[in-house]
């Protein structure tokens, strides 16, 4: 008797090529999910590299863009004690968390006014969550410094410190 | 020294004693060579640690300098004085550090801080720290800061530089900001920081200045207690030497551990190393030194006149294929001396040889025959009970040396005298004299009428077997002229010659008999026996083989096998011996050739008895 069986035979039902193919869409989604959530070469969470909607920054285009907006709100979007240990110069500190349509009217009342997010840096989180939430309330004038504090500190430029 | 005193064996020990010192030697310094190799990786391990933990502490110390900057750098009311150039306010607000501290004090050893414009000119500094600095910026941050544009100019740098007062290090942060008013310079000793080396590293360390005095000496660091200390060198921006920092490793334990590996590789090479040679020695001693000394100890015992022995050919091939080739040649040497032996044994003089110790070394068998001994009774005798002279003396005081003739009295078993000539051969065996006695009797005297009484009856017993012989030849001529009717023309021939003993004709038919018996007696060999002609020759040893261009060849025993070649003076007691040695072979068996043989022996012996 042998095992191997014709194709026409693999399945005795329609009704199981369907749960079949429910099962298979599942196990991909799963494993899309899986790979979203963990993109780094050590598993550990990371920030996208780009976000839809939000201009992507470097330190140098940072200070070039607070030196040429003096209605530019800087966002630090992480823990307090991390910000009063440095920050960069004008930043307001608003953890991700916190921040609600509310909040963030409180410093930008205009839906136009430029936005720059940051946070710890790619391996941070919060930033990005926060630049999503601003670009769901509808804010349209956002800049994201990726590299954030990281970023900031290693390139040695001035912070201030509380 | 000569090579030929010189053993292979003592050669070989020799030799693995050799390797065994050189095994030894190359175990030491193998092991040496290890453990400076070992202590030059730790070395190296160290001193990129040392390297590693100056840096971080170099790191460490920027940080602090580069936060108090930064606070500094932000007061406004320094940004207020610093614009509106209120030196006096600049030097007490920069004085307010030293005075009431920041956070981080404790952390660095903070000497001047000083406030440059922003094209780095000097404009003032702090009263306070340490004095006799000049009013200027470390030429390493100028060279850095002055080529930098636009935002880069932000950016704080850092330089360790050496002062008048020593190495200092400084952080130039701007002043203001992201809005460039002015750069502020943060000058510290570092000396305070580098003992963090140390903590880092987890072992002691000395710090010295570049012209080599002592910032900070370690404690119980001798190199007698197992420290080894490893010096690396902390550079200025410049790539000038500031600082000798020197960490010592405590390899009291590496030194431990080395010598405990030291010890096991060592003996562990070592025991290889001579049990591979003791296996060595054993397998050379077995395969060969044994049989070498036994081949030795055979030969000599060949070279002193033991040719029966053979050597063990058992070993290697190479002794296996000596041993043979030896066993061969002395096989062939055997036959000769029993070729020779039996040439002299068929000589009618009797022969007798001896050494100086007057005992006879070999005797043929007419000197059996003429002194009437046995064999083994005559090897037992000396020279005195055979001769009634005393032959050494004679051979003493002969007149010339060589060959000596003289007549001699040979002692019979029955005590006569017999009266005889002798010739004395002095020779060389081995080394040794001998002497070769070559004795011929002389024809008897007829002088008594016993003797002569004796003779006569003895002549009448040897011809009534005379006659006895002569029927049985005629009966056994005519039995063989039935099986082999040509020999009756041979026969018929002899008779009308009518051969007479010692006449032409009784030679003639002499030969015909010798080459009939010798022809049934290979005729019988071959067919009864199914042996070659060579193989008669070498088994009977009664007829020499010759090697003629490397092939052994019969070439006597052929002469006897033709009529046209046989000697007119054939040796008819070589063929009778020939021809009982085959019938001896045959062990009494019956058949045509055998019998034809014995019919020819039988012929020849009537012949033979006819003639005499």
């Amino acid at each position: 008797m042998s095992c191997l069986r014709p194709i026409n035979q693999l399945f005795y039902k329609p009704a199981h090529a369907v749960l079949y193919c429910i099962l298979l869409a599942c196990a991909l989604q799963a494993a899309n999910l899986q790979a979203q959530a963990i993109n780094s070469a050590d598993g550990k969470p990371m920030a996208p590299p780009a976000i839809d909607g939000a201009m992507n920054l470097t330190a140098e285009q940072v200070i070039t863009l607070i030196l040429t907006t003096p209605d530019l709100v800087i966002i630090d979007a992480r823990k307090r004690s991390e910000y009063i240990k440095g920050h960069i110069q004008g930043a307001v500190n608003l953890l991700n968390s916190q921040m609600d349509e509310t909040t963030l009217g409180s410093y930008a009342s205009n839906k136009n006014v430029a936005l720059l997010f940051y946070c710890n840096g790619p391996r941070c989180m919060r930033s990005s969550d926060a630049v999503q939430k601003a670009l769901g309330w509808g804010y349209r004038n956002i800049f994201w410094f990726r590299g954030g504090w990281n970023e900031w500190s290693e390139k040695r430029l001035p912070v201030v410190i509380d | 020294m000569q090579i030929q005193r010189l053993s292979i064996r003592a050669l070989t020990v020799l030799i693995f004693s050799l390797l065994g010192m050189v095994a030894i030697i190359l175990s030491i310094l193998a092991g040496n060579y290890f453990r400076q190799a070992a202590l030059n990786a730790q070395m190296n391990s160290l001193s990129r640690v040392i390297e590693v933990a100056a840096q971080e502490t170099v790191r460490d110390l920027t940080r602090h300098t580069f936060d108090l900057g930064m606070k500094l750098s932000h007061n406004p009311e320094l940004l207020a004085a610093l614009q509106n150039n209120h030196k006096d306010k600049l030097i007490s607000l920069l004085d307010d550090s030293f005075i009431n501290g920041f956070s981080g004090f404790s952390k660095i050893d903070l000497q001047k801080i000083r406030i440059y414009d922003i094209r780095l000119n000097f404009i003032a500094q702090s009263a306070e720290g340490i004095r006799g600095l000049e009013p200027a910026l470390a030429p390493q941050l100028v060279k850095q800061g002055s080529s930098r544009q636009g935002i880069e100019r932000l950016k704080a740098i850092d330089a360790l530089w050496l002062s008048a007062a020593g190495p200092m290090h400084s952080t130039l942060v701007p002043v203001g900001g992201l809005h460039l008013a002015g750069f502020l310079e943060i000058v510290v000793d570092p000396v305070f920081n580098l003992p963090n080396i140390g903590h880092i590293t987890r072992t002691p360390i000395s710090i010295y200045s570049a012209r080599g005095e002592p910032l900070l000496l370690a404690a119980d660091t001798h190199s007698d207690d197992g420290f080894l200390p490893i010096a690396y060198t902390l550079n200025t921006s410049d790539q000038r030497a500031a600082f000798q920092i020197v960490g010592y490793e405590n390899v009291s334990r590496l030194n431990r551990q080395m010598n405990q590996t030291q010890l096991v590789t060592i003996s562990g090479f070592l025991l290889l190393s001579l049990s591979a040679l003791a296996a060595a020695l054993w397998m050379f001693s077995r395969f060969l030194f044994r049989p070498l000394r036994r081949m030795i100890a055979d030969m000599q015992q060949m070279r002193h006149g033991r040719l029966d022995l053979t050597i063990d050919p058992r070993g290697l091939r190479e002794f296996y294929l000596l041993a043979d080739s030896f066993n061969a040649m002395a096989s062939q040497i055997r036959r000769r001396t029993e070729d020779l032996e039996h040439m002299l044994d068929l000589d009618d003089n009797a022969i007798i040889c001896f050494r100086n110790d007057s005992e006879a070394a070999y005797f043929n068998r007419s000197a059996i025959k003429l002194f009437g001994y046995s064999e083994q009774q005559l090897g037992q005798l000396e020279l005195t009970d055979l001769f009634a002279e005393d032959i050494q003396q004679l051979v003493q005081h002969r007149q010339a040396p060589g060959k000596l003739q003289c007549q001699l009295h040979c002692i019979t078993r029955q005590a006569d005298q017999l009266p005889c000539d002798a010739v004395i051969s002095q020779m060389d065996v081995n080394n040794e004299t001998a002497y070769a006695l070559i004795i011929k009797p002389q024809s008897p005297a007829s002088g008594s009428e016993d003797k002569l009484a004796q003779n006569l009856v003895s002549s009448l017993e040897q011809n009534g077997q005379r006659m006895e012989v002569i029927e049985q030849s005629l009966h056994s001529l005519l039995e063989i002229t039935r099986h082999n009717p040509q020999l009756l023309k041979l026969l018929s021939n002899a008779q009308n010659d009518s051969p007479h003993p010692g006449s032409e004709g009784s030679k003639q038919l002499l030969r015909q008999q010798v080459v009939i018996t010798m022809q049934a007696t290979l005729a019988c060999w071959e067919h009864e026996l199914h042996k070659s002609k060579l193989q008669l020759a070498e088994e009977s040893r009664i007829w020499p083989v010759y090697i003629d261009k490397s092939t052994p060849t019969t070439r006597t025993l052929d002469k006897y096998l033709q009529l046209d070649t046989c000697p007119n003076n054939p040796r008819s007691q070589r063929v009778i011996d020939s021809a009982e040695f085959v019938l001896r072979q045959l062990d009494h068996q019956h058949g045509h050739y055998p019998q034809t043989l014995l019919t020819a022996l039988q012929n020849l012996r009537n012949t033979l008895a006819g003639m005499q």
